[in-house]
Formats: structure tokens, C-alpha cells, sequence
């Protein structure tokens, strides 16, 4: 009588065949006996220990799933992979924008998740709703790419940008996805896996004004300073006019000293995305300071400092402007 | 291999992104989670072509015995036939989350049969693609965690936390190898951009190619850019059709691509809205050149190449817009490779999500 185990081998998983008469032909499939007609056996290598005989998997078996053994064909056996008894821990942290009102024409919003998340189910699980809880239909950027940061924790949803661009068919057809004065929410649905495999403790929505269009460079020039004090560590603060990337923000701007050395400290977005601080590591030297901003900082609609979203070749005011850094002075007092 | 750079080592993939066949049968692979793309001698010496057809129900369930999962565990990331053996190479993320593996899998033309191609001890060279910042942009990364990840920072009488990673990625949406050089697009998580990176193989350490950014103009009144979705190299590797995020098919000459010049493409046809192009590819049929491009909504689009160098860039919107074009009543194309001169080898989903490869001839398309 075979008998057939999930077992140890050499500091690995394995299946255990105790009892099986020589020579016999050992295969394993996932899934349960129904389904294993026709298929391919799992790669794997057949180990003697002792009496038994190991099926040592060259990939490594997968929690729930279950694994059908057959010996000379028939099925011996199916066993399945127990899940782990875990429960949900993994949560949505953030939502960005925090602005209340975005543009009709927003691009890109992040989700900030506690845990790495799996791929794969962004499609299903993050959606556009309005305020009577319908999704949106067709507002995101469709497709099989998935935007994560390196740990997996922040993902990038996007606006279809062929129902924002100007001109083409997307937009002709469909118009924006979000209409002025029409609020909508981003919803985040429970069932979105951590990397574990299990579900979110909930849900997650952010609710958002919807205003007109944003066409605009995002001009340095017109932002507002706070300059601190010389010898103190008060913050250096600028004030937007409107809200910015949040992501961009996070890299996009810096501090030069005197000798143009950076200044290193602990930069901060505020709620709504409409300004930025840095407090300094050291006191402020006096003389002259740089802001440096990266042109490619974007708004919520995707217009930069060099470029606008979609230029419109007879405006004037849309040319593209320089890709080289803007230095923005200012003078501790 | 060693003419290319290749040297006995292990390819430390650690994600399953696009793939593509360079010369010599040397395969590249796109990393997206390591920001890399590795070039492979998947020592595939044949056999010699087979002008047949192939086809191969289940793909999916077949490929996910062999590995030991769920057909729903089983990603696939892309598709490429070899140049020689016409063996399908499968580019596959098997598992989810922490669990996820990416596997190399190689289909047998002539019998089906299925491998996973080995990584390990094999000729490699790689290549990083990420947007590193500069050396004294070390803060590029910093943000303030949410958790207690990172490292604590005294600011004055205050401390704070700071975490130092790679926020901003590079997602590789499609590769080509064209006269000495690896085609890059993608598609970053943060800046809107159209990127495409031109990378000279073999791999140098010194350079990682130069970065061009490609407009269109829409209707000649709005100049964008955007993503490059997918593309393909036609007329011998003097020109690119490239498909956008927002659905414009762009062609511009591979010329036009100078290092720090601007590229304007010519608006060629645009492929409707609510619609995202997947993958294209060229074959010839009765002397000519044509394309075809799988679309999420829109089924299997055919172009005449000579239709494109005929078009005149786009200036005012019309229906059908832009240059004459077949739609294939082939719905769930997901990937296209051509399959020696005859077959087009498609990667098609049906409605209950199970894949299959089918292969059509190129006279019937």
C-alpha cells in the first residue's frame, strides 16, 4: 500500500511515496484528478531517501493549490497545499492627491499601500465611482502594465490619456472622464492581494471636487517663498498656487547654499499638494540660496515646467520652455 | 559568443517582462523589477525550420502542469518565435506576490513538448535601464515613510525618519533589436514621457545609449507625447511604427533619431477610443509589406506599409482616420511573432480567459 505525504528533503519540500513497488512511474500535476488529461507531468526530480521516494519540484509548490500524484497512471492521490492561517493586516495608507478639487483633466493619481502588494489586481480591484457608488466606466488606463514603486507599496493608477489629449479619437468620442462639478471618488476595493496573498483589512475611497481644465506650464516664477531666517533651522517654504505631483515633488525639488552645495534636510508636501518646506539638517548660512526645480515636474494634469500636457500649436504660451534645471533665488534673511 | 559580449553566468532575472530575439539567436529579456535587460544564448540549435503551421490549445493550462500551478497563476508576459528553430519562447511570471517566479519557457515547434530555459551557467551579459539619479542626487529618493521603515535623521532637536529607495521605476513596455542596437520603450510610473532608449549590442559598461523622447502631432494642431505602448521596425530596420498609450500610430525614420535631437513622428492612423494597442508585427504578403496590430477593443488591424509612406501626417479628423486599414475578426490577440515567412503566430485569449497559440498564414491575413 503506497502511502503519499508532503514532506522534507534536504531542507526543501517534498512529496513522500512510501511503499511504492520498484520501477514504478510517478507523476505530479496541480489540480485536483479531473482536470489532469493531456497535461504535462510538474518538473521535478524523483529522489530516493531510504525505502520512500521524494518528488523533489524544480518550482517550488504554491500555498492552495492542490497537487494530484499518480502512480503507473492511475491517481494515487490529490493533497493540497494548506494556506497559511493568516489574517488581513495590510492597509491603504494614502491616497494622493489630497487636494479637494482636482482638474477635469487629471492624469495620475498613487496609492500607498502598508505591505508589498501582489501585480494583477489593479484592473479589478482600483476604480473610478461616482457619487452614487457606479464605477466610471473605461476613466483608467487600461492594460497589463502595472506601475509599482521597487517595494511594491506605491502604485501609479492613470487617467486613459487618449480621453484627456485633445484631438484624438478617445477624447472626440468619449470626452474626459470627469466632468466639472461632477465629484467622483477613487476606490480601492478590499479584495486587492498583499504580496502574502491575502486581502486588504478594508477598502479604501478619496472623494474629489472635479473643477475645469488645467493647460498651464507649471511655472516656477510665479511661486511664493517663505524665506527663513539666517542661523536658524526654520523651514524654507513655497507655495504652489495649485496643486502639484505628488510623486514629482518627492524628487523634483532641492536647495542650493551659497557655494552650491545642496542643502540636506527633511523635505515635506503638505496636505493638498499645493506647497513644499525643507527644515535644514544645519542652519541657514546667509547669502544667496537656490531653489532648483527639476523641469520635469509635473501637475495634476500632466503639464510640466518645459511642457504642457498637449501643446496647441497656435498658442503662443504653450511653446515648450527650457529642459535645463530653474533656479528660483532667494536670500535667508 | 563571445563576439557579443557574453560571458558564462547567471541571468538573475528576477521579474518576466518583454522578450525579443537579437542576432544569433542571442534572446533579450526585459527585468522591469531589477530595471535590466539580459541578453541570453539559449542555446537553440534547431531543428531546422518547419513551414507548417502550429498550434497549441491551453497554452496557459499546459504550461501551468509543467511548472505546478494554477492556469491563473500562470502570467504571461510576452512572446517571441526563435529566428531559426521557430521554437515559441515564452516570457511567464508563474505565482503572485512574494511567491512570483519568473520562468523562460521554451514550446517545441515540432512536438509541444515544454522546458524551462535555463538561466544558470549560461552565456549572459546584461545591461541596467533605470533612470539612476546623478552621483550628488542622492536625496532623489528620500521620502518620509509611513511605517517605521528606514532610518531615523536628528534635524535640529527633532528626529525624523527618513527612507531612502527607488520610488521611481521604468516599466519596459516593448524591445526590438535593430542593426546593432536594442530598441527600448517604456513607461515610468511618475513623469508622462515618451522614452525610447537605444541601447548598442554588444552591452558596453561605459554607455547605457541614449534616451530620445518622440512627438506627434495630432490633427497638425496639438504636439504631445506619450508612452510608446508597442512597436515594430519595418522596411529592413529604416523605419518604426510605433503604437502609443493614447492610440496614435506614429512612424517616424530610425534616422530621425539623433541623440539630443527633438523627433516629431507622422501621425499615421489613429485606433479608436477605449482601445489599447498590445503588440505588432510585420510580414510580407505577395511581394509586399504589411503590418498588423493586436488592439484591446478593436481586434487584429492589417496596414499596408506602402499605405503609410503614402499618408500624409494627419491634419484634420476623420472617420476612418488615417490610413486605410483591415480589421480581423480575431478577437483576445494578445501577442503577435511571426512564425518563419508563412504563419503569424498568435497568443489568443477566449472569452473564459483560457490561452491558446494559433498560428494563421500570412496569405490569409
Amino acid at each position: 500500500m503506497t502511502e503519499v505525504s508532503w514532506s522534507r528533503l534536504g531542507g526543501g519540500d517534498c512529496i513522500r511515496l512510501t511503499g511504492l513497488p520498484a520501477g514504478a512511474v510517478v507523476q505530479v500535476r496541480p489540480g485536483p484528478a479531473a482536470t489532469g488529461g493531456g497535461l504535462p507531468p510538474m518538473a521535478g526530480q524523483l529522489v530516493r531517501d531510504g525505502a520512500d521516494l521524494c518528488f523533489v519540484p524544480r518550482f517550488a509548490f504554491l500555498d492552495g493549490t492542490a497537487y494530484t500524484v499518480t502512480v503507473e497512471g492511475a491517481t494515487a492521490v490529490t493533497l493540497v497545499r494548506a494556506r497559511p492561517d493568516r489574517t488581513a493586516t495590510t492597509e491603504i495608507t494614502d491616497i494622493r492627491p489630497t487636494a479637494a478639487e482636482v482638474p477635469c483633466n487629471l492624469l495620475r493619481l498613487y496609492v500607498w499601500f502598508s505591505a508589498p502588494m501582489s501585480e494583477g489586481c489593479a484592473a479589478g480591484d482600483v476604480r473610478l465611482a461616482d457619487d452614487g457608488g457606479d464605477t466610471i466606466p473605461g476613466a483608467l488606463l487600461p492594460g497589463e502594465h502595472e506601475l509599482w514603486d521597487t517595494s511594491r507599496r506605491r502604485l501609479t493608477v492613470l487617467l486613459d490619456p487618449a480621453r484627456i489629449k485633445r484631438g484624438l479619437a478617445g477624447h472626440r468620442e468619449a470626452g474626459y472622464p470627469l466632468r466639472p462639478g461632477k465629484p467622483f471618488r477613487l476606490v480601492v476595493d478590499s479584495g486587492f492581494r498583499d504580496a502574502q496573498g491575502l486581502p486588504l483589512r478594508a477598502g479604501a475611497q478619496r472623494r474629489y471636487k472635479v473643477g475645469g481644465e488645467e493647460r498651464r506650464h507649471v511655472d516656477p516664477a510665479s511661486w511664493l517663498l517663505t524665506v527663513p531666517p539666517a542661523g536658524t533651522s526654520e523651514p524654507v517654504q513655497v507655495a504652489f498656487g495649485r496643486p502639484l505631483d505628488h510623486g514629482l515633488l518627492a524628487r523634483c525639488l532641492h536647495v542650493a547654499g551659497p557655494g552650491g552645495e545642496l542643502i540636506h534636510g527633511a523635505p515635506q508636501i503638505s496636505h493638498g499638494e499645493q506647497a513644499w518646506q525643507l527644515v535644514p539638517r544645519r542652519a541657514w548660512a546667509s547669502g544667496s540660496h537656490q531653489l532648483i526645480v527639476d523641469p520635469v515636474l509635473e501637475d495634476l494634469a500632466g503639464n510640466s515646467v518645459s511642457r504642457v500636457f498637449d501643446r496647441d500649436l497656435s498658442c503662443p504660451n504653450d511653446e515648450p520652455r527650457q529642459a535645463r534645471p530653474v533656479m528660483v533665488p532667494f536670500r535667508p534673511r | 559568443m563571445g563576439e557579443f559580449g557574453l560571458r558564462a553566468g547567471r541571468a538573475d532575472v528576477r521579474s518576466a517582462g518583454p522578450i525579443t530575439f537579437g542576432p544569433a539567436g542571442i534572446l533579450f529579456l526585459a527585468d522591469n523589477a531589477a530595471a535590466k535587460v539580459f541578453a541570453v544564448d539559449v542555446a537553440d540549435l534547431g531543428p531546422a525550420d518547419e513551414s507548417g503551421p502550429f498550434d497549441l490549445e491551453n497554452v496557459d493550462a499546459l504550461v501551468g502542469s509543467f511548472l505546478g500551478c494554477e492556469p491563473s497563476d500562470v502570467v504571461i508576459r510576452d512572446m517571441a518565435v526563435h529566428p531559426l528553430s521557430h521554437n515559441v519562447y515564452l516570457s511567464v511570471q508563474r505565482g503572485r506576490g512574494d511567491a512570483a517566479q519568473p520562468v523562460l519557457v521554451r514550446i517545441g515547434r515540432l512536438d509541444g513538448s515544454i522546458t524551462d530555459v535555463p538561466l544558470d551557467d549560461v552565456p549572459v551579459a546584461e545591461v541596467a535601464i533605470g533612470d539612476a539619479p546623478a552621483g550628488d542626487d542622492e536625496r532623489l529618493d528620500i521620502t518620509l515613510p509611513l511605517g517605521d521603515e528606514g532610518e531615523e535623521l536628528q534635524v535640529g532637536e527633532r528626529t525624523i525618519r527618513i527612507l531612502r529607495q527607488p520610488i521611481r521605476t521604468s516599466t519596459v513596455t516593448d524591445m526590438a533589436y535593430v542593426n546593432g542596437a536594442l530598441l527600448v520603450a517604456g513607461l515610468s510610473n511618475e513623469e508622462f514621457s515618451s522614452r525610447l532608449r537605444r541601447i548598442p549590442f554588444p552591452f558596453s559598461d561605459a554607455a547605457t545609449g541614449s534616451s530620445l523622447e518622440i512627438f506627434h502631432v495630432s490633427h497638425g494642431k496639438w504636439e504631445t507625447t506619450a508612452p510608446i505602448r508597442t512597436f515594430v521596425p519595418y522596411d529592413g530596420g529604416a523605419s518604426i511604427l510605433a503604437s502609443y498609450t493614447c492610440t496614435p500610430v506614429v512612424h517616424f525614420p530610425l534616422a530621425d533619431l539623433q541623440d539630443g535631437a527633438k523627433a516629431v513622428g507622422r501621425t499615421v492612423a489613429e485606433l479608436g477610443a477605449v482601445n489599447q494597442p498590445l503588440d505588432m508585427v510585420s510580414f510580407v504578403q505577395d511581394g509586399q509589406e504589411y503590418l498588423l496590430v493586436a488592439n484591446s477593443a478593436h481586434g487584429l488591424v492589417k496596414i499596408a506599409c506602402r499605405d503609410i509612406d503614402a499618408q500624409s501626417p494627419l491634419t484634420e479628423p476623420q472617420q476612418p482616420v488615417g490610413v486605410p486599414r483591415e480589421t480581423k475578426d480575431l478577437q483576445g490577440i494578445r501577442r503577435l511573432a511571426n512564425l518563419g515567412d508563412n504563419h503569424v503566430l498568435l497568443l489568443q485569449a477566449d472569452n473564459a480567459g483560457r490561452q491558446h497559440l494559433r498560428s494563421v498564414k500570412t496569405a490569409s491575413l
